[in-house]
């Protein structure tokens, strides 16, 4: 894989106008040779204090310029007979040279004075590339292959990112944007846990996948076939191309409106895999139905008001609510309701019971998917049952992809505090159960859960999703999220995420200031980024680096079609 | 960096020591040449202003078509020098009632080579720093111990400006300051000369120098060169033939009519025929400003007198009309009369000299 470093491909250059900094350095390129923004190089430099040998500082190129000795572009137009020759190569070529600009890594002796004029420039070989990102000092057993660098020079390197950056304890989660179908959000995600499923003990870890988008993840168990390219790929990582294990997969469908008759979940997944359909009665759901009302615009709180009135009322059995037992109760009988008439509860004027019964109704009736029922059934499970009891090493596929966007947020919020509640230690153990070390949750869209919002404005579910970012890693919790455009979501969510991944973005998007992370050169190369290659932006390395990531071994249902 | 001017050191003390000197205020100052040199040079060297004869073998008309012709096509020019030079004023020695100025001189010569796709590589180069002073006006043993103090030391010449200054002596000058800046530009002639000499080349490879070719021309019979003239003296008149039809045309009468991708019938220089020369219009008038604009002037040393092959000089005419791809414009104001390899050439050389600044810094009266 590696391939030594060889001949020097150009020279350091610092002029009056242009200088070299500790930050930056230009070089020229020797004629001929290719090199690519991303490349990573290394300038021979000063000797460590009493050493022979020269150290090395290590650039990322960022950009590439071409320049000429021509005064302007119509030196240009008049050198080629005031535009009348377009066909003929020139006499003599004009003067020029491609120089590269490089954003300083690291120096190997630490020596961080500026790349001096006329230092040899080199190609990093694959441990100078670890030497360069920080990686040679991750432990090898907190290695995670993260995909592969490629270089211009077909040097290759495995981008490792550090366990204790990505699960805790230093810091956490994941968050990948970039344009749909693209930049491969949802593969990156599924290939990185499957790297840290296979290069960790992987019974500490359990994983909770959020299917949002047809049946994308309702087949990771089946194999898929792969070239022997993917395989090697695969095999440079020090990866298994394997699906997940079929035993330690669990897939919870929705029920829907037809599965009593039909058997079959409301689902993309046809047929759909070995699973458990989960519902969502009265009484199970009560503790969540703030989170149906995410959406809803409540600027006065009255609409809180009745919520909390029904959580505690319904949730603590109390006398006055001893009738309501489903959700066509909650709709139709007091305290709520009396004759079809809302009516005034507590200090709360009947005007709001009645808007509050219009927005269930039309959730939970009108609109709804078949997961509000009126009880469980020996067939159907909760999404709260399933997820308190999740296990190391087993993976959890909850699918919301038919669901209607109300249901949607209130299953993400369900996982979100089913499993907040068992890491924090908010709810009261039972018996001698005890969750496995780290919780993984994946979830694409994340914006829809916890957008970008004004200041002060805020949600259940936006609470939920903030409380998983800001608290979650040092409880074990480690949020994996994806969206189209970063500067979609919550600020505090993104700033949470200690690697950061991007995938192609539209020209648009990269001026948004969620991007200023990023130096200028390489936020625009953001718009040319290929299927399957991102930016990846880990607290090790001292800048984003571009990898490659090998296909799923897995299929992936409608999205492979 | 070490101090570049650091061999200079010694001679300087030597200077201090043995006589009074007086500084140049504000450290190094620049002494230019005087502007249009070549013309001049080629007005006072060339001998006569008026031309009588014409000296090739196809001498039917005045002007001749030309077509261009490629390095794709026939790669005749391949190899191309220039020199540069640099003079700056140190200070003012004084040894008894004599003075003379002391002045630094930064020259150097480049020679380049066109390979098949048109890159361009240096062949050689050569690079001096003069130490000029008027030798006359200081004593025999301060001038020894200058000498002396600069025996050993490489890259560094002693160097008299009342002698071997032809520049200076064709235009006449008499102050000691430009004397030396033109003993500059003669040293850098001389160093352009010697590499276009030296240089090993093929019969078929030409070499072009930069300007008027010096009489050290007139027998040469090594590889083919020509000397190729941006700048030319203007007084040259044409009397040719004689009776009803002779033409009497001065300069500039030639050259307006000289439509672009033509050159000139071929004369000879004096009337001796050893160096020959005719114009080339590399661009086209409508562009330029003026007529004499975009012309060279081309000279070949001729050493059998005889008619020169008009075959020959349309081929190297076609080759220079070729050369007006790409141009110098914005970079030098002869853009329109450069070419573009020797102008090359002389940004090797700039390139290889110190900066005014790192001049000033280095050089140091050791008082």
């Amino acid at each position: 894989m590696t391939r030594q470093m060889s001949n020097p491909i150009g020279r350091g250059s610092a002029t009056e106008s242009d200088p070299n900094t500790s930050e930056k350095f230009k070089f020229w390129i020797r004629p001929g040779q290719m090199v690519n923004p991303f490349d990573i190089v290394a300038a021979e430099h000063f000797p460590a204090e009493g050493g022979d040998e020269p150290s090395y500082t290590f650039g990322l190129v960022t950009n590439i310029r071409h320049i000429t000795d021509a005064a302007s572009h119509l030196a240009n137009f008049i050198s080629n007979d005031f535009g009348e020759e377009v066909d003929e190569a020139p006499q003599t070529p004009r003067q020029g040279a491609n120089v590269a600009e490089a954003a300083v890594l690291s120096n190997s002796a630490d020596i961080y004075m500026p790349v001096q004029n006329e230092s040899r420039v080199y190609f990093a070989d694959e441990d100078k590339i670890h030497l360069a990102l920080g990686i040679d000092g991750i432990p090898q057993e907190r290695r995670v292959p993260a995909g592969l660098i490629q270089m211009s020079n077909g040097t290759q390197a495995v981008a490792y990112l550090d366990r204790h950056f990505v699960l805790g304890p230093e810091a956490g989660h994941v968050n990948i944007s970039g344009i749909s179908g693209l930049a491969t959000k949802t593969s990156y995600a599924m290939f990185l846990i499957q790297s840290l499923l296979q290069t960790g003990p992987e019974d500490e870890i359990a994983v909770i996948l959020l299917n949002v988008k047809y049946d994308d993840l309702l087949r990771i168990h089946e194999p898929r076939r792969l070239s022997d390219e993917e395989r090697r790929q695969w095999q440079q990582l020090g990866l298994k191309p394997e699906p997940w294990p079929t035993d330690r997969v669990h897939y919870l469908l929705p029920w829907g409106k037809h599965t009593q008759t039909t058997g079959r979940p409301n689902s993309f997944a046809d047929p759909p895999p070995p699973h458990k359909a989960y519902a969502y009665p009265l009484r199970e759901t009560v503790s969540k139905l703030d989170l149906l009302f995410s959406d809803i615009p409540d600027p006065t709180g009255t609409l809180s008001s009745i919520i909390g009135e029904v959580m505690t009322g319904v949730g603590g059995n109390e006398i006055a609510w001893r009738a309501v037992q489903t959700w066509d109760d909650l709709l139709t009988k007091p305290p709520l309701v009396q004759q079809g008439i809302p009516q005034k509860f507590r200090n709360i004027q009947p005007s709001s019971v009645g808007r509050f019964l219009r927005l269930l109704r039309r959730i939970v009736k009108t609109r709804q998917s078949g997961i509000f029922v009126p009880q469980l059934s020996a067939r159907m499970t909760t999404v709260e049952r399933e997820i308190s009891n999740i296990q190391g090493g087993h993976t959890y596929v909850v699918d919301i992809a038919r669901l209607a966007p109300e249901e949607q947020t209130l299953v993400f919020g369900d996982v979100l505090r089913t499993v907040y509640g068992l890491y924090s230690g908010e709810s009261l153990p039972f018996d001698t159960y005890e969750p496995p070390k780290k919780v993984i949750i994946f979830v694409d869209e994340l914006n829809k859960y916890a957008p970008a919002r004004g200041h002060g404005e805020t949600s259940p579910i936006l609470e939920q999703v903030l409380d998983i970012a800001e608290r979650g890693r040092s409880f074990g919790m480690i949020l994996f999220s994806a969206q189209q455009f970063l500067s979609a979501v919550h600020e505090r969510v993104t700033g949470n995420s200690a690697t950061k991944v991007l995938g192609r973005t539209d020209s648009a998007e990269i001026n948004a200031g969620n991007y200023r992370f990023l130096d200028p050169d390489i936020r625009n190369h953001l718009t040319r980024l290929e299927q399957g290659e991102l930016i990846l932006s880990h607290p090790i390395y001292r800048q984003p680096v571009k990898i490659r990531f090998p296909r799923p071994p897995y299929q992936q249902g409608r999205a492979q079609k | 960096m070490p101090n570049p001017f650091q061999p200079l050191q010694n001679a300087l003390r030597t200077l201090v020591e043995n006589a009074q000197v007086l500084p140049a205020t504000g450290q190094a100052v620049v002494d230019m040449v005087t502007p249009d040199l070549e013309e001049i040079y080629d007005q006072r060297t060339t001998g006569e202003a008026t031309i009588h004869n014409v000296c090739e073998t196809d001498a039917r008309s005045l002007y001749r078509p030309v077509r261009p012709i490629p390095r794709s096509e026939e790669h005749g020019f391949r190899y191309f020098v220039d020199g540069s030079a640099r003079t700056y004023f140190i200070g003012t020695v004084l040894e008894q009632d004599r003075s003379t100025p002391v002045q630094i001189s930064q020259v150097g010569a480049a020679i380049v080579r066109r390979e098949d796709d048109g890159r361009i590589r240096v062949a050689d180069s050569r690079r001096t720093i003069l130490l000029t002073l008027e030798k006359s006006q200081v004593s025999e043993p301060l001038w020894q111990a200058l000498e002396h103090a600069l025996v050993g030391v490489p890259g560094y010449t002693l160097c008299d400006s009342a002698t071997n200054n032809r520049y200076a002596d064709a235009i006449g000058l008499q102050e000691p300051r430009p004397r030396g800046a033109h003993r500059a530009n003669w040293h850098m002639r001389e160093l352009e000369i010697e590499l276009a000499r030296s240089l090993p080349r093929a019969n078929d490879e030409w070499l072009v120098v930069d300007g008027s070719l010096g009489n050290e021309f007139e027998t040469w019979r090594g590889a083919p060169l020509v000397g190729v003239a941006k700048t030319f003296r203007r007084d040259s008149r044409f009397e040719l033939g004689t009776g009803p039809r002779a033409r009497k045309i001065n300069l500039f009468g030639l050259l307006k009519d000289l439509q672009e991708n033509q050159r000139t019938i071929v004369f000879p220089r004096n009337n001796e025929s050893k160096i020959v020369f005719w114009y080339v219009r590399i661009r086209p008038q409508k562009h330029l400003d003026y007529p004499l604009m975009g012309v060279v002037k081309v000279e070949m040393p001729n050493p059998d007198r005889g008619p020169v092959d008009s075959h020959l000089v349309d081929r190297i005419s076609g080759w220079l009309v070729a050369e007006r791809r790409v141009s110098p414009y914005g970079r030098d104001g002869r853009w329109h009369a450069h070419l573009y390899p020797i102008y090359i050439a002389e940004q090797v050389i700039c390139s290889q000299f110190y900066s005014e600044e790192v001049l000033k810094s280095g050089i140091q009266w050791p008082f």
